[in-house]
C-alpha cells in the first residue's frame, strides 16, 4: 500500500533542511579536550578506515539524526494515510441507533450496545481525513441530525460522546428518510449504520444511496414487560394484565412480578422465564379512585435491559356511565334499562352532571351538552345542512359497515325508515369526508348514518329519526344502544386501561388554552399549551418512567411511561434488510476499514528520534579530564 | 650514604644517589675522538689496561711489541690497550608543553638527573639542555659538578612550544664533543625526527632516547564528539565518535613506537619507552639495567 498525502502543501516545509545543515555545521559544540599532541589523532583521522562511509555516518549521526526528525515532522505534517476501502467515501452519514435494545448489555457491568457503536464510530472519527466530512444522525422512534457535514473531530467526538439510549422502539425509516433528505443538500453515496439490527427485516424504503450496515451484537438474556393492560370486571373490580417477555435464547430464570401503589406493593406473583417465553398474568384490583399503579419485574439472574423491567398504568376511577337521554326517547331509555352500570338522566330527584358520558337526543338543544359521545337522532347537524337534506319518503338502507363498533352485530336489512336523506349535490362521500364524517350506512339517496370523531368526542348523526322507522321493533335495535354505551365506555375509558408507551404521549385532556410543564425522568422540561378544545398532544416522552405534568392552573398530574416493545425486549436483531425493490443489505460481520492515517506514527517515530538524538547528544563524552 | 643526611636533590633521593654509584653507563659504539677522558672504549688506546694482541705488520710501533713472546716463539706480536675516551654526556630534557601532562617531565627530569650523575660519576663530560627553553647547562665534568646538575634539572618549569627535533637541532649548533645524547621527550611531534637523529648520529653522539608518553596518552579514555585542542600550537582537531578510533589510535601508537625504535637502531642508538605513571626506579634500575643502558 502507498501512502497518500493529504496536505500536499505542506511539503515546502523540507526547506528547512537547509537551515538546519547549515547551523548544524556552524553551531556544532564538542567538548574541548586538552591533549599533549594531536600528532597521532591527525593520522589516525587521515586513515582511509576511518573515512569509510559507514565510519562517516557514525560521525555525523546527530545530524542524520536532527534531519531525520525534520524529515518525519514535514512528512507528518503533510498527513499521509493509507488508502483502505471506505476511503473512497469522502462525505457519509453515520447512522447510530438510540433504541431501547442499544443499551442492552452483554453480561453483568459490561458494556452497552450503544457503547460499542459507539466506539466503532469514534474509529471513524479518529481515522476521519481533511477531506472527507461525516454527518452524525441518531434515530429512535424518530431521527435527528448531530452535526452537519464537517471534519471537525472535536464536534464530533463531542455529539457522540452525548449521545444516549432513548426507551423507544427504533424506526430505521425515519433515519434512512432524514438521510435522503441530507442527500438533497450534500451528495454523498454511501450511509453507515450502527445498529444492533433491532428493526423490522423489511422496509419500504427506496434506497437512492448505498449502506454499509454494522452490526452490532445483541446483548446478553433480556426479560421485561412488554403489555400492560386492565379491564373492569364485573363488580367494579379491576382485571390488571401483564405480559412478560424473554429474549430468543434467554437463559432460565426466576422472579417476582409485583404491582405496586404509589411505593406500596399491592400484589405480587412469581414467574419462571424462558427464552421466547411470553407469560401472561392476571391480577385482580379493587375498584375505586383513579390510581396509578406500578408494575416491576424482579429477577434473580442477569438482565441485560433495565428500561423494559417496569411499566405503569393508570387506572380511571370506578363510576357508572352518565347517560342523557330525553324522556321522548321511551324506546332508547327502556333499551338503556336493561344495561348495567349506567345512570340515565333526565330522572326524578336526581342531580345532572355537569357531564355526560353519552348524550342521545332528538332536540338540538341537548346537542349543546358536554358529552364524550353525542348521538342525535332525526337531526341533520349544522355543517351538513347543506350537504343533506331530509325528505318525507320511505327509505331503505341498501349498506352499512358492519365491521363498524357503532353498527356491529346491527342488521339494517329491511328496516323502513320514514325519513329519506337526500344528498343534496354530486353522489359522492367526499364532501362528508372532508368535513371529518364518516358515512356508516348508506340510503337509497344519500347517508343515513355519519360519525365523526372530533378530539376526545364522538360526534354520531343518525339522519334519520328511529322512531319514526321500524328499527326499535328489531333486534338491532337494544344492539345499536349497546354499542353506542360501549362506546361510551370506549370514548371516557372507564371499561379499560392501556400503558402509555414511549414515544409520543397519546392527546391528553385538559384545561382549554393553558400552559402545561411535562417534567420527565433525566429530561429536560418541556412547555406545551393545551389547544382550545382541551387537547393537549405532541409531548415528546422517550424515557420509560413517571412523568409530572403540571398547569398553570395548579393542576399535577402523574402519567407513568413505558416501553411495553415486545421486539426491544426481545432483543430481535435482523442480519439483513430488504428493501421494497428486491434490495437487500446485509449486515457487516467485521468493522469496515477507513483509512489509516499515518502522521501520529511518523510523529511518534519523531518523538523517539528527537530523544535519541537527545540521548546521543548529552551522553557521557570524556570519562577524564 | 646515610638515610638521615639531607637530601642532596629534590630530584633524587640519597638511596638512589648511592645506588648510582654502583653503576655507569654503558656505551657501545667506538668513538673516534682524540682527547683521551676516562671512559674505556674499545681496544687499541693508549692506556695501561690490556685489551688483546694482533700480528705486527710493517710501520707499527715497536714499543708495543711484547719481545717475551717473540722470545718464544721468534713471531713479533703486538700488544694491545684499551681506549680511554673523553665521553661527552649531553642530557636533552624536552621541555615542551606536552611534558607537563601527568608527571613526564618529573620523570623526564629524575632520569636525566641519575644518567648525569651516573656520567659525572664515571668521569665523564655531562652537558644539559632544556628543549624548548634557552637555558643549557655547560659541559661539566667531576662530582663536583653534580650540584650545577641538580639545580639546573629541578629549574626545568617546562611550558616551552618548540617540539622536540627542532629543539635538537637547536643544541647541536652550539653542542660539541662526541659521546651519548640522552634524549628524554614524549616524542609526539609533527615534525621530522629522522632529521633530528641524523644531525645527533652525525655529530658523534650515540642516541639514547627515552620515550614518556602518560597513561590517558597510552590508553586513552574517549567517547563521543570532541574537540581536541593541541597544548602547544593550540592547533585543534574535530574528533567524531571517539570512542571508535581508539583501536586506530593504538595501532598509530605503536607504529609511532616502532619507528622511533627503528630511528635509534639505524643510528646504532638505543630506544625505551616508558609510562610516566611507571615508578622512576623501576625504570632506571630495572628497565634500563634490562635493556643494557647501564651497567
Amino acid at each position: 500500500m502507498i501512502p497518500a498525502f493529504s496536505s500536499l502543501a505542506s511539503a515546502w516545509l523540507f526547506a528547512l533542511l537547509v537551515p538546519l545543515i547549515a547551523f548544524y555545521f556552524l553551531k556544532l559544540k564538542r567538548p574541548r579536550v586538552e591533549i599533549p599532541s594531536l600528532a597521532l589523532w591527525r593520522q589516525v583521522l587521515s586513515d582511509q578506515r576511518v573515512n569509510a562511509p559507514f565510519q562517516r555516518f557514525k560521525r555525523n549521526l546527530l545530524l542524520f539524526l536532527q534531519v531525520l526528525i525534520l524529515i518525519l515532522l514535514v512528512l507528518a505534517a503533510m498527513q499521509p494515510f493509507l488508502r483502505r476501502e471506505a476511503s473512497r467515501a469522502q462525505r457519509f452519514p453515520v447512522l447510530v441507533d438510540l433504541s431501547a435494545s442499544m443499551a442492552a448489555r452483554d453480561r453483568e457491568g459490561g458494556s452497552t450496545r450503544l457503547d460499542e457503536a459507539k466506539k466503532r464510530v469514534r474509529e471513524l472519527i479518529d481515522g476521519l481525513l481533511p477531506e472527507q466530512e461525516m454527518c452524525l444522525v441518531a434515530f429512535g422512534k424518530s431521527a435527528r441530525r448531530l452535526t452537519p457535514f464537517t471534519n471537525n473531530q472535536r464536534d464530533l467526538r463531542a455529539a457522540l460522546d452525548g449521545l444516549a439510549t432513548e426507551d423507544v422502539a427504533s424506526d430505521l425509516e425515519e433515519a434512512l428518510q432524514l438521510a435522503q433528505a441530507l442527500g438533497r443538500t450534500a451528495i454523498f453515496e454511501k450511509v453507515l449504520l450502527f445498529s444492533d439490527g433491532n428493526f423490522p427485516a423489511k422496509t419500504t424504503f427506496e434506497l437512492p444511496f448505498q449502506i454499509d450496515f454494522q452490526k452490532i451484537a445483541p446483548g446478553g438474556s433480556n426479560y421485561g414487560i412488554v403489555a400492560l393492560n386492565a379491564r373492569r370486571a364485573p363488580g367494579g373490580q379491576w382485571q390488571v394484565f401483564v405480559q412478560l417477555a424473554a429474549s430468543e435464547g434467554a437463559e432460565s430464570t426466576t422472579g417476582v412480578i409485583e404491582l405496586a401503589q404509589q411505593g406500596t406493593a399491592i400484589a405480587r406473583q412469581s414467574v419462571t422465564l424462558t427464552g421466547g417465553a411470553t407469560p401472561r398474568l392476571v391480577f385482580e384490583l379493587a375498584g375505586g379512585p383513579s390510581a396509578t399503579i406500578e408494575a416491576r419485574l424482579q429477577l434473580t439472574g442477569f438482565d441485560s435491559l433495565g428500561a423494559d423491567n417496569s411499566a405503569w398504568l393508570t387506572l380511571p376511577e370506578a363510576r357508572r356511565l352518565n347517560v342523557f337521554v330525553p324522556e321522548s326517547l321511551a324506546g332508547y331509555r327502556h333499551a338503556l334499562s336493561s344495561i348495567e352500570q349506567l345512570n340515565v338522566f333526565p330522572q326524578e330527584g336526581a342531580v345532572e352532571p355537569t357531564s355526560f358520558d353519552l348524550v342521545i337526543t332528538d332536540r338540538e338543544a341537548d346537542l349543546a351538552r358536554r358529552a364524550r359521545v353525542r348521538c342525535s337522532i332525526g337531526l341533520v347537524p349544522a355543517d351538513l345542512s347543506a350537504l343533506v337534506s331530509i325528505q318525507q319518503q320511505n327509505a331503505q338502507a341498501i349498506d352499512w359497515r358492519r365491521d363498524s363498533p357503532l353498527l356491529q352485530h346491527v342488521n339494517l336489512r329491511d328496516v323502513v325508515l320514514m325519513d329519506q336523506p337526500t344528498r343534496r349535490g354530486e353522489a359522492t362521500d367526499e364532501p362528508f369526508a372532508t368535513l371529518g364524517y364518516e358515512v356508516l350506512a348508506q340510503g337509497e339517496r344519500g347517508p343515513l348514518l355519519l360519525e365523526r370523531r372530533r378530539g376526545e368526542t364522538l360526534e354520531v348523526a343518525v339522519l334519520f329519526h328511529t322512531d319514526r322507522s321500524t328499527l326499535p321493533y328489531r333486534v338491532g335495535f337494544p344492539i345499536f344502544v349497546s354499542n353506542l354505551v360501549q362506546a361510551a365506555w370506549q370514548q371516557t375509558g372507564l371499561a379499560e386501561a392501556r400503558a402509555i408507551a414511549t414515544g409520543v404521549l397519546p392527546p391528553l385532556a385538559a384545561t382549554p388554552e393553558r400552559s402545561f410543564k411535562l417534567e420527565g425522568p433525566n429530561l429536560p422540561t418541556r412547555e406545551a399549551r393545551s389547544d382550545a378544545e382541551g387537547q393537549l398532544t405532541g409531548l415528546p416522552v422517550p424515557r420509560a418512567g413517571e412523568y409530572t405534568l403540571k398547569g398553570d392552573d395548579g393542576s399535577n398530574r402523574l402519567i407513568g411511561v413505558s416501553l411495553l416493545s415486545p421486539p426491544e425486549t426481545g432483543l430481535a436483531a435482523v442480519d439483513r434488510i430488504e428493501f421494497n425493490d428486491q434490495l437487500s443489505v446485509t449486515a457487516a460481520t467485521t468493522v469496515g476499514k477507513s483509512d489509516r492515517s499515518l502522521w501520529w506514527l511518523l510523529a511518534f517515530i519523531g518523538f523517539v528520534a528527537l530523544l535519541v538524538e537527545w540521548w546521543w547528544f548529552h551522553r557521557p563524552t570524556i570519562s577524564h579530564a | 650514604m646515610n638515610e638521615t643526611a639531607p637530601q642532596v636533590t629534590s630530584l633524587l633521593t640519597n638511596r638512589d644517589l648511592d645506588r648510582l654509584g654502583r653503576l655507569r653507563l654503558n656505551v657501545s659504539r667506538r668513538f673516534t675522538n682524540r682527547a683521551r677522558g676516562e671512559h674505556l672504549a674499545a681496544k687499541g688506546g693508549a692506556s695501561t689496561e690490556f685489551c688483546d694482541y694482533r700480528d705486527y705488520t710493517p710501520g707499527d710501533d715497536v714499543r708495543f711489541v711484547d719481545w717475551n713472546i717473540f722470545a718464544r716463539i721468534q713471531r713479533p706480536y703486538l700488544k694491545q690497550f684499551h681506549h680511554e675516551e673523553d665521553l661527552h654526556v649531553a642530557l636533552l630534557v624536552d621541555a615542551s608543553r606536552s611534558m607537563l601532562f601527568e608527571g613526564k617531565l618529573a620523570l623526564a627530569q629524575k632520569l636525566a638527573a641519575a644518567i648525569g650523575v651516573l656520567g659525572l660519576r664515571g668521569g665523564e663530560k655531562v652537558s644539559a639542555c632544556a628543549l624548548g627553553e634557552a637555558d643549557r647547562l655547560a659541559p661539566s665534568r667531576g662530582r663536583s659538578a653534580q650540584g650545577k646538575l641538580f639545580s639546573f634539572l629541578e629549574r626545568i618549569s617546562g611550558g616551552g612550544a618548540a617540539p622536540v627535533e627542532r629543539g635538537i637541532e637547536s643544541f647541536l649548533r652550539q653542542h660539541q664533543g662526541r659521546g651519548v645524547a640522552v634524549v628524554i621527550s614524549d616524542f609526539l611531534t609533527d615534525g621530522d625526527l629522522r632529521r633530528a637523529f641524523s644531525l645527533l648520529h652525525n655529530a658523534g653522539l650515540e642516541i639514547f632516547a627515552v620515550q614518556i608518553l602518560g597513561p590517558s596518552e597510552l590508553d586513552p579514555d574517549l567517547a563521543g564528539d570532541l574537540r581536541f585542542v593541541d597544548c602547544e600550537t593550540t592547533g585543534h582537531l574535530d574528533i567524531s565518535a571517539a570512542g571508535d578510533l581508539l583501536a586506530l589510535y593504538h595501532e598509530y601508537r605503536l607504529a609511532h613506537e616502532a619507528r622511533l625504535t627503528a630511528l635509534c637502531q639505524q643510528r646504532s642508538g638505543k630506544f625505551l619507552p616508558v609510562s610516566s605513571a611507571t615508578p622512576f626506579e623501576h625504570v632506571l634500575f630495572d628497565l634500563m639495567r634490562r635493556k643494557g643502558w647501564i651497567v
